[in-house]
């Protein structure tokens, strides 16, 4: 009886998930001054941690809620270049840039995502592949604000790109620690019964419509974040980059492989996805969207809930034994 | 004394047809309402538009007195509004007693889900429609009969006022449907709502309700008592076509 009470109303607070939770960060905040590790390792960890984030983020809408958007490049796109112009122009601290980029990205998000969240399934895919692109071409030919093709460059801060390691661990321990809190709490539950059958939801009270622009608004505004966590990292960005296709598609395909809806999977995904780019990118830039497609397909072929299910698997193998 | 719920001059068109015609409605408090009717008379295009899943073309439905018609579905229910759907659509990806809890957390109107629990409403409704030992199973394990008491359990959970029941007994056996219709009866007794149902199974019909309102084409043909209804000329022509005899007098009006 007790534990049919405590699956009602998981406590997300639980002593044992607070305690993995902040040993987890405590390792890694101690990692690189631990570990020698080399310049190189080191900048590839901070990314990760960016990535993990804006995957967690798309989670909260294409898993949680069920609404998979191909445009999520677009906040990525105005997060970074709000931020990268507050900084040029106003000279605006960058976590401060960040944050405020991340507020426009939500913004616009909702601005967009308001009138298309009523479409479902695959109709609001299609709408979100419309907004992706549209949102390139604009900020491709609005050169006064991206430099046009040739993007901006940022002022390299000596300094700036180490420490992004330890400002990339917060934004993902936030995230991560937003990401438990939404599934286990009584948004979490709407948020599943709306995925499930949005009008049996509103049939009990659920309101569809406002709980989803709350999501898409906080997934947009991560995205933006992320952006322009993006921007300080490289010192330059430029629109084909920031808001290409093929960016909208890998938060797809880092919440996809690592497993949907879930909360470890878009975590173990993005590292797969970052690792993988950076192993084959630089010696066969041909061969690694061929190898996602790959994955895409065996994900979808036999194990719907990506790496995180594949590992629940083995974990009940392993018990049985 | 005033009706709870007050459907007045209700018509919903699509296009050129009209699938409910100016129908009258009233629900007092404690009563169970029944609905019936031959296929595509428009009942549950009423539901539909009484729970607010549809606004009406022309006419409104008041709850105690106040409008609710033209608000969206979700603030019908925190008026004291639920309907059951006649397909039954228990949310697949949450255990059944999760599908009950979405309804007692977002259902009950702020006002009362002050001071209220939850988990514990939700519990003690699965311990009244015999779900409890399911309540961390999937939907998809119930039968169809475990389903229709799910669906039942959610709408009570959001602590409706009224309770719009559409076809809860249709498909089940008679051993199901007996049960059903207790179900329905205590939540009436136990838990205070006012029911309006529509219902083909005419067992079910006449022996939950008092008052049964006959829609045919979208209009109200009749209204009375279970067995002043099912006497009625114009009820049985709806269902069974107008026999030689009743035809009779027309033709000779016509004829002369």
């Amino acid at each position: 009886m007790l534990g049919l009470a405590g699956r009602l109303w998981p406590a997300w607070l639980s002593p044992a998930g607070i305690g993995v939770f902040l040993a987890g960060f405590a390792l890694l905040y101690a990692l690189p001054l631990v570990v020698p590790l080399t310049t190189y390792q080191h900048n590839l960890l901070s990314l990760v941690f960016m990535f993990v984030a804006a995957a967690l983020a798309w989670n909260w809408l294409g898993g949680y809620v069920g609404q998979v958007s191909f445009g999520h490049a677009a906040m990525f796109g105005v997060g970074g270049f709000v931020a990268a112009r507050l900084v040029l122009t106003v000279g605006l601290p960058f976590t401060l840039a960040w944050l405020a980029g991340g507020l426009v990205a939500g913004a616009f998000a909702l601005a967009w995502g308001h009138p298309t969240l009523r479409l479902r399934g695959p109709y609001f895919s299609i709408a979100t592949i419309g907004v992706g692109e549209a949102t390139r071409l604009v900020l491709t030919y609005w050169e006064g604000f991206t430099g046009g093709s040739s993007g901006v460059s940022l002022p390299i801060v000596p300094g700036l790109k180490y420490s992004l390691y330890w400002y990339g661990l917060y934004l993902v321990a936030v995230v991560v620690a937003v990401s438990y809190a939404i599934r286990r709490s009584r948004l979490g539950l709407g948020l599943l019964a709306i995925k499930a059958d949005v009008e049996a939801a509103a049939d009990v009270g659920v309101a569809a419509t406002f709980y989803q622009d709350v999501v898409l608004f906080l997934s947009g505004a991560v995205i933006g974040v992320a952006g322009g966590f993006y921007a300080s990292y490289f010192s330059f960005i430029e629109p084909a980059d920031m808001l290409g296709f093929d960016r909208s598609i890998s938060f797809v395909l880092m919440a996809v492989i690592g497993g949907i809806g879930t909360v470890m999977g878009p975590v173990l995904g993005a590292i797969v996805f970052v690792i993988i780019q950076q192993l084959l990118l630089a010696s066969y830039p041909q061969l690694y969207l061929g190898l996602y497609g790959a994955l895409l397909v065996l994900v979808i072929l036999f194990e719907p809930l990506g790496l995180s299910g594949l590992m629940l698997r083995l974990r009940r193998l392993a018990r049985r034994r | 004394m005033s009706p709870l719920l007050q459907v007045s001059r209700v018509s919903k068109n699509f296009g050129g047809l009209r699938a409910v015609d100016a129908v009258d409605l009233e629900l007092h408090t404690g009563e169970i309402l029944g609905v019936i009717g031959p296929n595509g008379a428009g009942k549950t295009t009423l539901f539909s538009v009484i729970s607010g899943s549809m606004q009406p073309t022309s006419g409104q439905v008041l709850l105690d007195g106040r409008r609710i018609s033209g608000r969206p579905a979700h603030q019908v229910v925190r008026a004291g509004v639920c309907r059951t759907h006649q397909i039954v659509r228990p949310f697949g990806n949450l255990t059944v007693a999760e599908n009950v809890l979405v309804g007692a957390l977002y259902g009950p109107p702020a006002s009362r889900r002050l001071g209220a629990n939850p988990r514990q409403d939700a519990l003690e409704l699965l311990e009244l429609v015999g779900l409890r030992d399911r309540a961390e199973q999937l939907p998809g394990s119930l039968t169809l009969a475990g389903r229709k008491r799910l669906e039942l359990a959610r709408a009570l959970a959001t602590r409706p006022r009224v309770l719009l029941l559409d076809e809860v007994v249709a498909g089940l056996n008679p051993v199901e449907a007996e049960h059903l219709t207790g179900l329905v009866r205590r939540a009436r007794d136990e838990r205070e709502v006012s029911i309006v149902m529509i219902e083909h199974v005419m067992h079910t019909v006449m022996s939950l309700s008092e008052r049964v309102a006959v829609l045919d084409y979208g209009r109200k043909i009749a209204e009375g008592t279970p067995e002043v209804v099912s006497r009625d000329e114009r009820v049985i022509a709806a269902y069974l076509g107008r026999g030689p005899r009743m035809r009779e007098p027309e033709e000779t009006s016509t004829g002369a």
